[in-house]
């Protein structure tokens, strides 16, 4: 099957030919209200609707607070939703698994593992033979610029390392769904920087679903095919933004390109005006 | 000069006991009193002790009871205290037990226990059973409950079931509290060991320790106290090894300093 580009921004979506753009992941009415110490009800995500194409790139966008985390929670199956409900495949999730692997926001590495048992832990749990999970991870860890801190524990690597070692964990048991919360929050602009290519790169290859939750419009206008920008009215959609531009993308050709332009300025307009309505209420 | 510190670090316990024996050989030396000898005339009554067969055997009996209880209480306790951190029902149910028995000196059960199980090793190996099951099921439960949820979370993500998060997440992210437990739970070993043997004069190294009083031998009485406290010495110092082995990962890298002029 031919998927026809649309001719208004003129460019050619490359899909896998047997499996037609469906949605892998379906969030349907999902509601998020947690108890607070104070004994009040504070609603997180409330009345969330949202379809993840397979193989797309999908970035959430919102002020703090707003519930991003929690909507990547509801879809790792870490927390029930309150009500809605969310399926992969049309399943219903009722907890964690494999096929979805987040990268948090804190990192949860193991700290009694060094870095390279941190990336083999997943693998080896999948039953993959030590030496070629050994080889896979030291691979891994190398694309993520750690080549030599194969033997460091946790506590003996920077914030940024950290954060590059949780990227690799997950991706060294190949989920089919990636749920990345601010992974790159942590770096510098260099590293930043690096880490999206290498990321886009490993997208355009494997082609993973990937929910992808940052603070940079630019970041997600530069990754992904959607945006979904969050507000904090409580913890609603307020819009789904296509993002029209070439694949593969470079850096240095997109930052002259008029339309991506456009899109991070039109959204960060929209973000600036998510964010006082957020702090008003 | 670093190995020079380094020197001083491992020496410092040694100083710190020569020093101890001096002040106790100064003492008694001052005091003059009967039931107080000096340090050297204890030291010299050990050989007489560890030399007598029976002497040596009822130590090791000690020795044995306290291994089986302490064995036996740690292998109980800290699946029991990381179930009661990572289940709220569990810990509901333990936790007004535990609340009840956890003031109670385990010695003053001894009258009830011997009434019930006599006075062997049964009753001994028991009441140092409870004496170290407490501090290792709390440190166990407060290990197992300060552990990160999202490294749970990454490991129910890669296909863990519970048991296996328990074992294999839960146990080693808490180990450094848990062997806190297991150190203090050590110590009280053999506190409980040598009040069991108070109470329940038959055999150990507690016994020999009281005959010796009842009969007027306060050198032998001082010699015992001082095995005693070797034995003690020794016991954390080799557990305080394999601690730091196993916990390397955990250990702060900086001393908090005092200020930063
Ligand atoms: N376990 C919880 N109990 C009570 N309230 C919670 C809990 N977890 C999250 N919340 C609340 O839900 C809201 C959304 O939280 P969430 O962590 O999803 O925000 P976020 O958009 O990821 O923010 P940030 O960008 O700062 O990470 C917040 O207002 C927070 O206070
Ligand atoms: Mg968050």
């Amino acid at each position: 099957m031919k998927v026809v580009p649309s001719r208004s921004s003129g460019w050619v979506r490359p899909v896998t030919p047997q499996k037609p753009a469906s949605a892998i992941i379906e969030i349907e009415s999902v509601s998020q209200v947690f108890q607070t110490s104070a004994r009040k009800d504070h609603v997180a995500l409330s009345d969330i609707s949202l379809a993840i194409e397979e193989g797309a790139f999908v970035s959430i966008l919102g002020p703090s607070g707003c519930g991003k985390s929690t909507l990547l929670y509801v879809v790792g199956g870490f927390v029930s939703p309150t009500s809605g409900s969310a399926k992969i495949r049309g399943r219903t999730i009722t907890g964690p698994g494999p096929d979805r692997g987040p990268v948090f926001q804190e990192f949860a590495l193991f700290p009694w593992k060094t870095v390279l048992g941190n990336v083999m832990y997943g693998p080896r749990q999948q039953g993959v033979r030590t030496t070629e999970a050994e080889a896979q991870s030291r691979a891994l860890i190398e694309m993520v610029g750690l080549k030599g801190y194969e033997d460091f524990y946790p506590k003996e690597l920077s914030g940024g390392m950290k954060q590059r070692v949780a990227l690799a964990r997950t991706l060294a048991y190949h989920p089919e769904v990636l749920l990345m919360d601010e992974p790159f929050g942590a770096l510098d602009a260099h590293t930043r920087t690096r880490l999206q290519n290498d990321l886009l790169n490993i997208w355009e290859r494997d082609r993973k679903t990937v929910l992808f939750v940052t603070h940079s419009v630019d970041e997600a206008v530069f990754l992904s095919d959607k945006v979904v920008m969050m507000s904090k009215s409580p913890g609603r959609i307020r819009e789904v933004i296509d993002i029209d531009l070439p694949r593969p993308r470079r850096r240095s050709e997109l930052l002259l390109d008029p339309r991506y332009q456009k899109y991070v300025v039109d959204i960060e307009r929209m973000f600036d005006e998510v964010d006082e309505t957020g702090s008003r209420s | 000069m670093t190995s020079l510190a380094a020197l001083g670090k491992r020496a410092a316990p040694v100083f710190a006991c020569i020093g101890l024996l001096a002040a106790w050989q100064v003492a008694s030396l001052a005091l003059k009193n009967d039931s107080f000898p000096t340090a050297i005339e204890a030291i010299r009554a050990i050989p007489d002790i560890l030399g007598d067969k029976e002497a040596l055997n009822n130590i090791l009996a000690s020795l044995r009871r306290m291994a089986v209880g302490f064995g036996i209480a740690v292998s109980v306790s800290i699946p029991l205290g990381l179930l009661m951190g990572r289940s709220r029902a569990v810990a509901a149910f333990f936790n007004p037990l535990l609340m009840v028995i956890y003031p109670v000196p385990k010695a003053a059960l001894m009258p009830i226990i011997m009434l019930w199980l006599g006075v062997g090793d049964i009753t001994k190996t028991l009441v140092i059973f409870l004496g170290v099951s407490l501090p290792v099921i709390y440190h166990s439960f407060e290990g197992a409950k300060a552990v990160e949820e999202k490294m749970l979370w990454s490991g129910a993500a890669m296909g863990l079931s519970p048991a296996q998060r328990l074992v294999r997440i839960v146990l080693p992210a808490a180990l450094p509290e848990i062997l806190t437990g297991c150190r203090t739970g050590l110590v009280l070993a053999l506190i409980t060991m040598i009040t069991s043997e108070m109470i329940a004069r038959q055999s150990g190294a507690g016994n020999i320790l009281f005959n010796a009083l009842d009969m007027g031998q306060y050198d032998t009485v001082f010699a015992m106290i001082i095995i005693v406290g070797a034995m003690g010495i020794c016991l954390d110092a080799m557990f305080e090894r394999v601690r730091a082995r196993l916990v390397r990962w955990s250990e702060p890298q900086f001393d908090m300093p005092l200020s930063f002029s």
